[in-house]
């Protein structure tokens, strides 16, 4: 794999490429993409050789997140794509591209709901069939956070002292405040 | 065996579905498969989970990262240790804690003593469900060693909670050591009996060779790591690929065979055994002096908002962690990558049109645990 060649494919696909520090957050590259193009990345990845590590979703506001995490075998090289789901929750599988993704996907509708578009057999199997609308890791009514509440803050904004220090103690006052 | 059979009305009148499993000793915990036979081939698997579903994402969602410890050795029982340096791992590297080399070095011994106990209890209740009953009791005796070992300095023999973030909760002592030692030369000397009264065996050959064949290209499709990749020629493992902890610093060799069949991943196993072994006399060597735990690991966890993947390598594969974090010291989403989950899934596609006592081998060869893949 020549990840130049995988790069410059990537950018047809996606919205936005972000190399990350592997030492800090154990993957190399997060890649940002509409939901309609996941197929064809899935599939730009299976011909280069990625093999599908798994997806997961994560409920934020204002839609539920996708995230598909890929690997490669001859050199490290860890990929997490994400995307969102429409507003009815529906995104179209791979699991007709990536195989592994069918179980990986039924998880996901059983855990978060979110339905995928041409699955085979989207039949519970994680949960008991009596189970199939408990969707017990969507978050409590205002649990929920935005979407940038999750994503990483540029490091250092050296001006000022305070986002370094304050956020580490002040959320811990304000919470044990809460809690009392 | 379950003996619900029932004539399905859409198939020619002789195919019929029998349940194998939850409580089938070859699925190894609860495990149901559900066949649809024509005489005694399998025409269609569908493997049922859930059964030991505890949902561990979402307990960990509500308590700080680190009381999450405990859980993840309930996951993979036999892989307990691993489990504990993924998930201790991942902490630290979000929260920017560096572990002491000794912690490090105990840890990768811990670690592969863990893999080939595992390792061990695979090689003997495999060959259990093949019908061989004497290797299990020579397998076990050489785990109850490496039980012992583990349980003077842990406290546990199964479900290990024995790393920290920011080390190890109790530092070895001589005794460990020299117990370790003692049973690196004993496994050694071991092999040969195994190769004697196994490796060889005629039944052994016919039961393994060309059953449940795999390829590289099915693996990358299923997400197949672990000794079954390997056992199709790729010599990818996490501890080399992307090196944790202080795997870079040891000389060891990824075991592969080529054919992808039983025997392949079979012969990856009984040899990852000397490897590890490798690992952890080249690690009690160099065994460094010092304190066993960092020396400010904060009391409150905060970590950063972002997220954060964490990858190594347990006896059966990949195991990677994902947390997601909105900046407090409760994870907001924690997701949780078992191996036997993707290795498992392919079970359908392979063992399509098997003999019944092949599918229990090909099953057998994956190496299931089933509260891993339910979690």
């Amino acid at each position: 794999m020549d990840i130049n060649k995988v790069k410059k494919q990537w950018q047809g696909l996606t919205t936005a490429i972000e190399e990350v520090d592997y030492a800090v957050s154990g993957y190399d590259y997060n890649l940002s993409l509409e939901r309609d193009k996941v197929r064809d990345l899935a599939v730009l990845m299976l011909d280069e050789g990625f093999y599908l590590v798994g997806l997961m979703a994560v409920h934020v506001a204002p839609a539920i997140e996708m995230v598909y995490q890929f690997a490669y075998h001859e050199s490290r090289c860890r990929v997490m794509a994400r995307t969102s789901v429409d507003e009815n929750g529906e995104i179209a599988t791979i699991s007709d591209i990536f195989q592994g993704a069918n179980w990986h996907e039924r998880e996901v509708r059983d855990l978060h709901g979110v339905v995928f578009i041409d699955h085979p057999y989207l039949h519970p199997l994680i949960l008991a069939e009596e189970d199939v609308d408990l969707k017990p890791l969507l978050k409590a009514e205002g649990k929920v956070k935005n979407v940038d509440a999750i994503r990483r803050k540029p490091p250092e904004p050296a001006p000022e002292p305070k986002p370094k220090v304050v956020p580490e103690v002040k959320p811990e006052a304000t919470k044990n405040q809460e809690q009392s | 065996m379950s003996m619900d059979i029932e004539v399905l009305e859409d198939s020619s009148h002789h195919r019929y579905v029998l349940n194998m499993g939850p409580q089938h000793p070859s699925t190894h915990g609860v495990l149901r498969v559900l066949l649809e036979l024509e005489g005694e081939y399998a025409m269609h698997l569908l493997p049922v989970l859930g059964y030991g579903h505890r949902c561990h994402e979402k307990i960990a969602e509500f308590k700080p990262a680190k009381s999450f410890m405990p859980n993840t050795a309930r996951m993979d029982y036999l892989g307990a240790l691993i489990y504990n340096h993924g998930f201790a791992q991942l902490l630290e590297k979000a929260v920017g804690i560096e572990v002491p080399e000794r912690a490090e070095y105990i840890r990768v011994i811990t670690s592969e003593l863990n893999r080939i106990q595992s390792h061990l209890l695979w090689y003997g209740a495999y060959l259990l469900d093949l019908g061989a009953f004497t290797p299990i009791m020579y397998a076990f005796d050489d785990r109850e060693h490496i039980l012992d070992i583990l349980e003077d300095v842990t406290g546990s023999r199964l479900t290990y909670c024995y790393f920290r973030v920011g080390g190890v909760s109790k530092d070895i002592d001589e005794k460990f050591v020299t117990k370790t030692r003692a049973f690196i030369d004993r496994l050694r000397s071991r092999y040969s009996l195994y190769e004697t009264l196994v490796n060889g065996n005629v039944i052994l050959e016919n039961r393994l060779n060309d059953v449940g064949d795999l390829n590289p290209h099915t693996c990358n499709r299923y997400g197949i790591t672990g000794p079954l990749l390997r056992g199709t020629g790729v010599a990818y493992d996490i501890r080399r690929a992307e090196p944790y902890s202080i795997y870079s610093q040891f000389d060891f060799e990824i075991p592969t065979a080529t054919k992808g069949d039983c025997m392949a991943s079979f012969m990856v196993r009984f040899r990852e055994l000397e490897q590890s072994l490798r690992i952890i006399e080249q690690a009690l060597d160099g065994l460094p002096e010092g304190p066993v735990m960092a020396a400010k690991v904060p009391k409150k966890l905060n970590i950063p908002a972002g997220d954060y993947n964490s990858s190594v390598e347990s006896p059966r594969g990949e195991l990677s962690f994902y947390l997601v974090s909105d900046g407090t010291d409760v994870p907001y989403r924690l997701k949780v990558r078992t191996p036997s989950y993707s290795n498992l899934s392919v079970v359908p596609e392979m063992c399509q049109g098997m003999l019944i006592s092949d599918v229990v081998s090909a099953m057998g060869a994956l190496d299931l645990v089933i509260p891993e893949i339910d979690r």
